[in-house]
């Protein structure tokens, strides 16, 4: 596999569902070979992970109800949000920064999406349907303005 | 809990989000509305998620096992494999999709609302757990501690065990 084909594969699965890295397992499981690639690819990435995971939660479910536990979750869980809102940062930055390359109507529509949807999920609004109407609002949009990259092809 | 309708809620996030962490919302605010999770549950599982190896996102594995045992945990870990396999299709029409405006508009959308809507919960989350000093500053410094990629999360959150430890008693 190339270089080149890994980067395109990778940008790819940007706009896939679900997790990246699993989508990205798909297609080169894919290229390797075929069908059974696939099967083989997906499991080798997540067997070991996803078995690790159910064991650490099943010693998780033992314990948490020592005391121990219970003090060492106040500090693990405050801790999980702050990454949390790290994690949120990185899914926005590259997606703010785009849209600023593409104009500034473009960067107040990404700023307006953000904000709206924190303010209807404050309303407490489906969260489906505020993820949906965002990106349909947001892909009509596009459409009608798209990018100077985009209106040349 | 019914765990087929537990199954379809974990599809139906994934299928409507990108990333390891983009259906939290959507879970978030299926699972609590039914009252099959409490802030905590869904903190823990996000928690023990966290520290597990392999990509982002197998939370939902953790959270499965916690509201569903064994049965739970294997549901979910299938529900997140399958919407990734839609990457065949956009793969056969890549010359098309990857320029089209109203797909790239449609896709920047549905990241942007993840990301507002994420931190709705995650201050709920934190909410959940007792909101008081301490757990503001935990979250503080581990934002920026995660933000600097110098330390590894795993150590971030051993970190902040023990400290927990230390605040609140053995």
């Amino acid at each position: 596999m190339s270089e080149a084909e890994f980067t395109r594969f990778w940008s790819l699965c940007q706009v896939a569902p679900g997790i990246n890295l699993v989508a990205v397992t798909i297609l080169i499981g894919r290229k390797l070979k075929g069908a059974p690639g696939i099967l083989v690819s997906v499991l080798g990435l997540l067997l070991p992970s996803v078995a690790i995971t159910i064991l650490l939660t099943a010693c998780y479910s033992r314990l948490e109800h020592l005391r121990a536990m219970q003090s060492a979750l106040r500090g693990i869980i405050p801790a999980t949000v702050g990454l949390g809102f790290m994690t949120a940062i990185n899914i926005a930055r590259p997606l703010i920064q785009e849209s600023q390359h593409e104009g500034k109507g473009h960067a107040a529509m990404s700023l307006v999406l953000i904000v709206g949807a924190l303010l209807l999920a404050l309303w407490h609004k489906p969260v489906i349907l505020v993820l949906l109407s965002a990106g349909l609002a947001s892909g009509l949009y596009q459409w009608r303005f798209p990018s100077k990259d985009e209106a040349a092809l | 809990m019914n765990l087929l309708l537990y199954f379809a809620l974990v599809l139906r996030a994934s299928f409507f989000s990108t990333g390891g962490m983009g259906n939290v919302p959507a879970l978030h605010d299926d699972l609590i509305a039914r009252g099959w999770a409490t802030e905590k549950i869904f903190a823990e599982g996000l928690a023990v998620g966290q520290v597990s190896p392999g990509p982002n996102g197998l939370w939902v594995v953790s959270l499965g096992y916690l509201l569903g045992g064994l049965r739970g945990a294997i549901l979910s870990a299938i529900a997140i494999c399958l919407p990734p396999l839609v990457i065949l299709l956009l793969d056969r029409a890549y010359h098309r999709v990857k320029h089209h405006s109203a797909i790239v508009g449609f896709v920047r959308g549905l990241g942007l609302a993840v990301v507002g809507v994420f931190g709705v919960v995650l201050v709920g989350l934190l909410g959940g757990v007792g909101l008081d000093a301490a757990s503001v500053a935990i979250a503080l410094v581990s934002f920026v501690l995660g933000g600097s990629k110098r330390v590894p999360v795993i150590v971030i959150l051993a970190g902040f065990a023990a400290l927990g430890i230390l605040l609140y008693g053995a």
